[in-house]
């Protein structure tokens, strides 16, 4: 009960971000002159009438604040809409697309966290290997290096030049960039803390006992750890959005980030809404789980979160 | 050798080159049935064939129309069997194929056609089609299979407008609305469609033209506008747009390369609409039109298959005038010239800042750099699609360089240059009542040779005031890999054609 | 000598820095002068790094590229800045509902991802150099804004400003003569953290066509242009990637460094944010 007192304005708060980051971004796009119907002048051979025609169908000569009220009342229904230019439900559109972003973003987060946690739990246990170089590399490159130009790289040497790979629609080189990236991130602080708590007294005592160094480590070292992924997730989290949609542009995948760049580029207004508004609320969801996660993992954090 | 002989070679070669290329020699292989075909050429805005606008070039597989641009850009029957037009150019008569199926196994009758032709009348308010449907007085329906269509006045691009005028099954779900999913007559059906993304398409058995198509299915990759070498390449797609800066690699890797019959028109507009006092004197445009060096211009563009020409349509066609683009005066730069000119008109380019709008098209870039030459200041502004519509509409600007794809009939070019014509803004704007009159005479005209002479006569007096000055001619290639047979390009974009298309291809590996 | 390499970082900023001042003076080509008929050319005598797809110096290009993308990036971290702190002081001084409405927006910015709220953005603001400046600002003003606050809440626990407080000094006046000078480091570190992020933001929004002007040379621009001719000269793709890589990389060092020297509480903020 009181855990629920303690969260609900929390959660509140979290649930309010999306609808008014919803709201400003519905202003934002509509704030400058230029819509769908610009589009299709462009494109075809509509004459004037035509394109009034076209604008009522669409409701675009409605006021602001009425079309607001509108896509609102549709979307709390479940219906967010069609697209204005291509005439498909929106909601199909997202569902198509949402699986591929999930699963780029989905082996991204593995693939980083696995070879992140390797190299430092390696350096950590076999410090002769002397892979503390890499691990330095490792957290600079992803610092510095940013994930399109690698991107752009990788496309001139492997699809160019040797020709192994396509450029579209194939997830390995995504997927490893984007890991790589995200490893990159996570394995420094990893190794220090791990450093730290292998300094701890408990450690010592396992030692002591004489567990072997792998017991210590999965049983003991790891789980301590964990809260630092899950603390970082936020900054990792924020990365993987811009990387995939990054990396979604240049291979050509089928995604939420392509999507919503088509949108945008279209001035597809019920598009960019519904997906700006679940990109948020997939933010928000992380934010929410790993905070949760992160106070049952570490009690000392649960008793002062803000 | 004879120099006749060369001169001959030399005609035949040109003409040769100037209709897409042969299909490859196909020494008795026979068609082999089957297969999946990778396609990426443009995409697919809409499910309901009436709404569609602009290049086309995947409804065409599974809706098919009256009449269809051929190969070499005449327009004969297709869903027609035949036709006759009165002669006041007034009253159309259709005489349909028998025993052409719908994709539901309905057999199509006039009724349907007429269905479709009053719902692009009086339905579809937004489509492109229902401007010139609005000339059309009565439809009757004299016969199961035949159909009359009386006009208001002669019209007679209506047989090539009619290309793009789809026969849907009326039962179509959303007909009264937005049609979801279309019942057309086409060689394939309408599959699954992710928008943006992928357009399958699985074939007709019992396609009206027996034993086709060949295909099992078409997957059209719609992401369109696209430079897709590297796939044809590595064999990721069969038929695919390419690039014209791409096609030295392509042939090399045993890509075929093939061009559109029409092209897409390389022009540069001044601002007709609201010109400032500038640029109201023609010899300031004749000076900027001379600092356009076309042959380096198209060059850049389509490398060396691009054509030069001052008129809007294609060099070597029907309504083009090799006499009118000899008498060119724009067609090397000329910086003297242009600087005397300006000299003559007071102006000094310094002083005076051009604001340039355009796509973000390279070639724009080229215009800009070589107006520049003159020693005029400029503002560029490259914005995409509707940034650009935007632009144009707020008429301060005063140079717009920009291109306009392929058309199924010369009128759709003219019509951009009315007064109330569609999307006027990248001719800028113009309103003459002159002009306005000079087309549509050419319109009303009775013979082709007469409307010819007409269409002319109004490019002429376009030319005169410097409207919009043509730069040139680009075809968009299209690379067809290898293993590909039957695959021709047409006149337009369109895929499903009566002479050949997409129906006719087969697949040998 | 080793020592100097073993600065490398600050070597390299160094040196971009420098070209950035002083590219309009160098002896280079014309950046934006096409030359149609030298397309694509391998490097030459007059020509050291080639030409582009438009015939322009490559060489040429890059150094005046240094010095938009540097100013490009040096305006947004500005903006951002003084947006950032500026707002933040105003939130945390007047406190209440100030500062939850204040901070409340910030964290809206933050939900979405700083590349796709640029777009949305450059949108409305329009494609151009200043539109590309404001909106990157905009997108990191919430970093800024966050520190300002814990180093608020960080200095107001201090003895002295409690002491300062109950002399009755007015609260801008400890702010600025108190507070400060000792989150100088802090903030430094901050905006060490912050440029090399900007110039990526800026690099990716041009990529996407949504960034500067197209025959502006900011390193994204380069880029984008260069990615679409790879086959025919990839060194006008392979030197600007390079120099965006190397620079960032740069800046980065030099922050994680400023970091571990001046900014303790930085590393906190990092390590738990």
């Amino acid at each position: 009960m009181h855990v629920f007192f303690k969260t609900a304005p929390f959660l509140l708060r979290k649930f309010l971000n999306i609808a008014a980051i919803s709201f400003i971004i519905f202003m934002l796009v509509r704030a400058v002159p230029g819509d769908i119907t610009d589009y299709y002048s462009a494109r075809g051979d509509y004459d004037a009438n035509a394109l009034l025609a076209l604008r009522q169908q669409l409701g675009l000569d409605d006021s602001l604040p009425m079309q607001f009220m509108t896509w609102l009342k549709a979307a709390l229904h479940g219906d967010l809409g069609e697209s204005m230019r291509f005439g498909t439900p929106v909601a199909t559109m997202l569902r198509d697309a949402l699986p591929n972003s999930l699963l780029l973003s989905g082996a991204a987060l593995l693939f980083g966290l696995v070879t992140g946690m390797s190299v430092a739990v390696l350096a950590l246990a076999f410090p002769a290997w002397r892979l503390g170089k890499l691990l330095e590399s490792l957290n600079v490159w992803s610092i510095a290096v940013p994930t399109f130009c690698t991107g752009v790289i990788v496309i001139l040497v492997f699809s160019v030049w040797l020709r192994w790979l396509p450029i579209r629609g194939q997830l390995l080189l995504p997927v490893i960039i984007l890991g790589i990236d995200i490893a990159g991130q996570v394995v420094k602080p990893l190794y220090e803390e791990l450093c730290a708590t292998t300094r701890a007294p408990f450690i010592r005592t396992a030692r002591a006992k004489g567990l072997s160094n792998w017991r210590i480590a999965w049983r003991h070292i790891l789980p301590n750890s964990l809260s630092v992924v899950v603390a970082m997730s936020g900054v990792i989290l924020g990365g993987l959005i811009g990387g995939t949609l990054t990396m979604e542009a240049l291979f050509s995948l089928p995604g939420l980030g392509s999507l919503t760049l088509e949108a945008i580029h279209g001035r597809d207004y019920t598009v960019i809404q519904a997906a700006v508004m679940l990109l948020a609320a997939f933010v928000v969801l992380i934010n929410i789980a790993t905070a949760a996660l992160q106070a049952s993992i570490d009690p000392r954090l649960a008793r002062h979160h803000e | 050798m004879h120099r006749r002989t060369l001169i001959q070679l030399f005609a035949a070669a040109s003409c040769a080159g100037l209709f897409p290329p042969l299909l490859r020699a196909e020494t008795g292989a026979a068609p082999k049935v089957g297969g999946t075909l990778k396609i990426a050429l443009m995409g697919l805005d809409t499910s309901d064939p009436h709404r569609h606008s602009g290049s086309i070039s995947v409804q065409q597989v599974y809706v098919e129309t009256l009449t269809s641009v051929a190969n070499d850009g005449t327009v004969k029957p297709f869903l027609a069997e035949r036709f006759e037009v009165s002669d006041d150019g007034k009253v159309f008569t259709f005489y349909l194929r028998d025993n052409v199926q719908f994709h539901n196994g309905r057999t199509m009758t006039a009724q349907d056609i007429k269905a479709n032709l009053e719902r692009v009348r009086d339905k579809v308010s937004a489509g492109w089609l229902s401007t010139s449907m609005k000339l059309v007085d009565t439809i009757s329906v004299t016969s199961p299979l035949t159909i009359r269509i009386e006009l208001k006045e002669s019209f007679a691009p209506l047989l090539n407008l009619l290309s793009e005028l789809w026969i849907v099954a009326p039962e179509s779900e959303g007909w009264d609305e937005t049609i979801r999913h279309p019942i057309g007559t086409g060689p394939f059906t309408f599959g699954t469609w992710q928008a943006n993304q992928r357009f399958y398409a699985p074939a007709f058995k019992q396609y009206w033209q027996a034993g086709l198509p060949y295909l099992d299915a078409v997957d059209f990759d719609l992401r369109g506008d696209r430079d897709n070498s590297l796939s044809l390449r590595s064999g990721d797609l069969h038929v695919a747009y390419v690039n014209n800066e791409r096609l030295p690699s392509l042939r090399s890797d045993n890509v075929e390369v093939q061009f559109l019959g029409d092209t897409s028109w390389y022009f540069m507009s001044f601002n007709n609409r609201k010109p400032r006092s500038l640029l109201q004197d023609v010899r300031v445009r004749q000076a900027i039109a001379l600092s356009i060096d076309k042959s380096a211009y198209m060059s850049f563009i389509g490398g060396q298959e691009a054509l030069i020409s001052n008129q809007l349509t294609r060099p070597q066609t029907f309504y083009w005038d090799q006499a009118l683009e000899q008498r060119d005066t724009f067609a090397r730069p000329n910086l003297a010239q242009a600087r005397a000119l300006l000299q003559s008109a007071g102006v000094d380019p310094a002083q005076h800042t051009l604001k340039v709008v355009s796509w973000q098209a390279d070639y724009a870039q080229v215009a800009v750099q070589m107006v520049r030459e003159l020693g005029f200041k400029i503002e560029h502004q490259a914005l995409d699609d509707i940034g650009a519509q935007r632009a144009l509409a707020q008429y301060d600007w005063d140079l717009a360089p920009f291109h306009s794809g392929p058309r199924a009939d010369v009128y759709l070019r003219y019509a951009r240059l009315q007064s109330q014509g569609p999307s006027p803004m990248l001719w800028g704007g113009i309103q003459d009542a002159e002009l306005d009159r000079l087309i549509a005479q050419a319109v009303d005209a009775p013979s082709a040779s007469v409307a010819r002479e007409r269409y002319l006569g109004a490019w002429q007096h376009v030319m005169d005031r410097l409207y919009t000055l043509g730069i040139g001619h680009s075809a968009d290639a299209i690379g067809v890999a290898a293993n590909v047979h039957g695959y021709q390009t047409g006149f337009t974009w369109s895929q499903n054609r009566v002479d050949s298309g997409l129906a006719r291809t087969w697949l040998s590996a | 000598m080793s020592r100097v390499i073993k600065q490398w970082p600050w070597l390299i900023l160094g040196l971009a820095v420098v070209i950035a001042l002083l590219a309009p003076l160098l002896p280079t080509q014309d950046p934006y002068y096409q030359s149609l008929l030298a397309r694509n050319l391998a490097p030459s005598a007059q020509h050291w790094l080639g030409t582009d797809s438009f015939g322009r110096d490559v060489l040429a290009r890059l150094v005046a590229g240094t010095r938009l993308t540097l100013l490009v990036a040096v305006a947004a971290t500005c903006i951002a800045f003084v947006g950032g702190v500026g707002l933040g002081l105003l939130g945390c001084l007047a406190g209440g509902v100030t500062r939850t409405v204040i901070y409340t927006g910030f964290d809206m910015i933050l939900t979405m991802p700083a590349i796709l709220l640029s777009l949305a953005l450059m949108v409305a603001l329009g494609v151009g150099t200043g539109s590309v400046i404001l909106a990157v600002g905009i997108a990191f003003m919430p970093l800024f804004a966050y520190v300002t606050r814990a180093i608020h809440e960080r200095e107001s626990a201090a003895g002295y400003v409690t002491a300062a407080r109950v002399i009755g000094v007015s609260p801008l006046t400890i702010a600025w003569r108190h507070v400060l000078p000792n989150a100088i480091g802090t903030l430094l570190t901050q905006i060490a953290i912050v440029m090399p992020r900007a110039i990526t933001t800026e690099s990716v929004l041009s990529f996407f066509g949504m960034g500067v002007a197209p025959d502006v040379p900011t390193w994204g621009r380069i880029i984008a242009t260069a990615a679409g001719f790879a086959e025919q000269a990839p060194l006008s793709l392979l030197f600007p990637v390079l120099a965006l890589a190397l620079t960032t990389l740069s800046l980065s060092l030099v922050g994680t460094r400023l970091r571990d020297t001046l900014d303790p509480l930085g590393k906190q903020l990092a390590a738990g944010a």
